[in-house]
């Protein structure tokens, strides 16, 4: 129904803490993105940005080629739904969804003499342009049509039942699909959600994304997903926007965040538990790679390692990044073994999370060990104290940049990142400049 | 697990299509796991691994301890509780005995004057009679009730507009106007009694015609009691403010239809104390009015009938039925609305 186009976007704040750097980004029609990061890394003002509820400082946002910087929310033709619902408590559910469509006209097609029976016409928008029989009115809806859009949205969601109810006599699930219908009534071009989940309980809210999901198929509209947990962003989302600290990182399909990160923070940011990250060396013997953790040499084979002799990445210490799923158990007598020593075994059921120290370096790791490949005399001998040896194969490796953190084999030019030390001091959120300066000053003079 | 086993993925698609791969084949499948025990585990005959066994821990016994405290808390609370009631049975006596007294002279017959004792000797309804027949009393309870209704109204209205501007828009000079506010409200209001009557009587808006008057000083200024309100406004979350907006609402949409709906206890308030404010003013009623007895309020007409002490042996007891006459509206008003008042007041308190 709707693209959103987003050029050179930026917010400054009154007390000149910029929240967005240059956001540039175009989601297209029907598409599901999501913005995801941490706390304070832009991402809901973005979206807010996008509804008309703040400001653009500096840029363009397009909404299905139009301009709509300075227009307000309400004519922008977007549905949102907010973190903590936003329900109108005075109001019954079936109120709160008919809400909108009671406030709004609706553009509706009507052939010559605008009285048609169920409707009241009441002006003709575009002033006078009725060439045709054909022309666009726009009409208050009438009872029968409210009635029949919100129990409409109320049966998809299963809410009928409650549809008298005030919001407080509703649980947090019901109360966010209330929110969800009172923004499906609409049927707008763009829906904008702001982490709708993170006040349910993990149960809830694991059940409430699969819901979206299934809505999505439904709906069929442009969605704008808000989160800071990266299982919604990975399930939910067509393309993942990264962000951090008012920077895109990366832009990709869950697929290719989670392959292949641009750096290190996106990397650390999509999987959970979260990548290990091992400094290590990054051999080049004449186009054969291979990386040397804690004196083991593994080598690099599969499509990694063609990625890195295509790009003729030289012998360098670098920043390797290996995800816990990735790492596996192997036996002593194999060559590329990693011994280390069990710190802590969570059991999670269909496998085992395990902090292991490795032997030399003494780092800590964590390995995702699936419990169906273990015989139940190994799996009660991974006791605090035993000692493990692991391995990685060479596909599953990401490399960084040990300065940049920045990935070695992604094609990344393109791809605006934030190096972690030097634009941090812009966001940083403290009111008095003069200290802030001091404060800089001071991190400059210890780091050198 | 030690031999090199190929697995054999197939994958359907949905047009039919067959596709199938190769099982990556890690490079931990082709060895077995191995794992080293640390000191102390065994591995038992079954099999399975056991650990060095620890002594288990004392059990305490924490029951009796916590039911002596728990009494000791009960007598403590059963005595200030005690304390408390006392005192403010104490307290309402105080208060009540003023009230009791006037109820008690308005309806004394046999003199009119003040006297040594409380309880009446001869009762009757013959002050309430005489005040309403022989005085100018409905005229000022007339006016009263109409500056009361006028004010009521004016005021909510602008001090609710304001109140929704202040916590909710930001605009240059949000703060300073606050705080501007906040100082000149500080100022006793008859500091400018003089230039008011001069204003007002140039408009001529006194005597007669003071009740015009005195609405618009009352409300001239109600702008500045936007304090309560706003903090009401403030408990309520901007996200529906935001939702409202995003649905299609305009800033006075919002307003009606979303936020005045929420904050009833805060316009009962409102409208309360607008009402309230004419009945209780006697410095500046008394000096707009001077000593036109058409255009004075119920306290300056009523202060206005003890004047002198010829008029205070004559007319006291009628004083006293005049007070609570002018008590009873506002008693009523009080017990019907009082839930919304004391919401009102503690509104921060109160989730919306």
């Amino acid at each position: 129904m709707a693209t959103v186009k987003l050029t050179d976007v930026k917010k400054i704040y009154d007390n000149k803490v910029v929240a967005v750097h240059e956001f540039n980004l175009e989601i297209k029609d029907k598409e599901f993105v999501v913005f995801v990061g941490p706390s304070g890394c832009g991402k809901s003002t973005t979206l807010r940005m996008i509804a008309g509820l703040e400001d653009i400082s500096e840029g363009t946002i397009e909404i299905d080629g139009k301009v709509v910087n300075d227009l307000q929310p309400r004519d922008r033709d977007i549905a949102m739904v907010f973190q903590n619902y936003a329900l109108y408590p005075h109001l019954t559910v079936f109120e709160n969804m008919a809400f909108p469509l009671r406030l709004r006209r609706f553009p509706v097609e009507v052939e010559g003499e605008p009285a048609e029976g169920e409707k009241e016409p009441v002006e003709n928008k575009e002033g006078e342009e009725d060439s045709k029989e054909k022309k666009i009115q726009y009409v208050k809806l009438s009872q029968d049509e409210i009635y029949k859009r919100v129990t409409e949205a109320a049966e998809i969601l299963g809410i009928t039942e409650y549809l008298t109810r005030k919001p407080r006599a509703l649980s947090g699930g019901q109360r966010q699909r209330v929110a969800i219908g009172r923004a499906m009534v609409r049927e707008s071009k763009v829906f904008l959600m702001d982490e709708p989940l993170s006040n349910l309980d993990a149960k809830l809210r694991n059940q409430m994304r699969a819901e979206i999901i299934m809505l999505r198929q439904k709906i069929d509209s442009t969605f704008v997903y808000v989160t800071h947990d990266q299982t919604e962003a990975m399930t939910l989302g067509d393309r993942i926007v990264i962000m951090k600290d008012g920077f895109i990182q990366q832009v990709g399909t869950p697929n290719e965040v989670f392959e292949m990160p641009d750096n290190l923070f996106v990397a650390e940011f999509i999987g959970a538990p979260k990548m290990n990250i091992i400094h290590t060396e990054l051999v080049n013997e004449g186009g054969k790679y291979s990386v040397v953790p804690y004196g083991t040499k593994i080598p690099v084979d599969g499509y990694k390692g063609e990625l890195l002799a295509s790009k003729n990445v030289e012998s360098q210490q670098i920043l390797l990044g290996v995800r816990p799923e990735h790492i596996v158990l192997t036996a002593k007598s194999n060559p590329a073994a990693i011994p280390c020593t069990i710190q802590v075994n969570e059991m999670m059921g269909s496998e085992l999370h395990l902090h292991v120290v490795t032997d030399q370096g003494g780092e800590q790791l964590i390995v995702r060990v699936p419990t169906i490949d273990l015989t139940p005399a190994q799996r009660a001998a991974m006791v605090s104290g035993a000692k493990v040896f692991i391995t990685f194969e060479g596909k599953v490796m990401h490399f960084f940049n040990k300065e940049t953190e920045i990935s070695l084999i992604t094609d990344n030019e393109n791809v605006p990142v934030a190096t972690h030390k030097d634009e941090t001091d812009d966001v940083v959120k403290e009111e008095q400049p003069a200290k802030k300066s001091l404060f800089a000053k001071f991190r400059k003079n210890k780091g050198e | 697990m030690t031999d090199t086993k190929k697995y054999l993925i197939e994958i359907e698609t949905p047009d039919g299509a067959l596709v199938s791969s190769e099982q990556h084949e890690t490079v931990g499948k082709k060895y077995d796991v191995s794992v080293e025990l640390p000191e102390g585990y065994v591995v038992a005959e079954s099999g399975e691994v056991e650990a060095p066994s620890h002594a288990a821990p004392e059990y305490v016994e924490p029951m009796l301890e916590q039911k002596r405290q728990h009494m000791g808390i009960k007598a403590k609370r059963i005595i200030s509780n005690t304390i408390i009631y006392i005192v403010l049975i104490a307290m309402s006596i105080l208060w009540l005995v003023p009230f009791v007294c006037i109820v008690f002279e308005s309806f004394r017959v046999e003199s009119t004057w003040q006297v040594g004792y409380v309880i009446p000797k001869q009762w009757g309804f013959d002050n309430y009679i005489n005040l309403f027949t022989k005085t100018d009393f409905p005229r000022w309870l007339l006016n009263t009730f109409i500056m009361g209704v006028a004010v009521a109204v004016l005021q909510t209205i602008i001090v609710l507009a304001m109140s929704y501007v202040l916590s909710r828009m930001r605009f240059r000079g949000r703060k300073g106007l606050m705080n501007f506010m906040l100082v000149l409200g500080m100022f006793p209001g008859f500091l400018t009694l003089i230039l008011l009557y001069k204003l007002l009587s140039d408009l001529h808006m006194t005597g007669n015609n003071s009740i015009f008057g005195l609405i618009l000083v009352y409300i001239g200024s109600s702008g500045m009691g936007y304090y309560i309100s706003k903090g009401f406004f403030d408990t309520i979350p901007k996200s529906l403010d935001e939702a409202a907006r995003v649905d299609g609402a305009t800033r006075a949409q919002v307003m009606f239809k979303v936020i005045l709906p929420l904050a009833k206890p805060i316009v009962i308030y409102t409208i309360l104390m607008g009402f309230m404010a004419p009945w209780g003013d006697f410095v500046l009623a008394k000096y707009i009015a001077h000593n036109t007895s058409k255009g004075m309020n119920v306290a300056v007409g009523l202060q206005n009938l003890i004047a002198s002490n010829a008029t205070l042996s004559t007319n006291y007891t009628m004083f006293c039925a005049g007070g609570v006459v002018v008590a009873i509206p506002i008693t009523i008003l009080f017990m019907c609305l009082q839930k919304y008042y004391v919401e009102g007041v503690t509104g921060g308190a109160v989730k919306g």
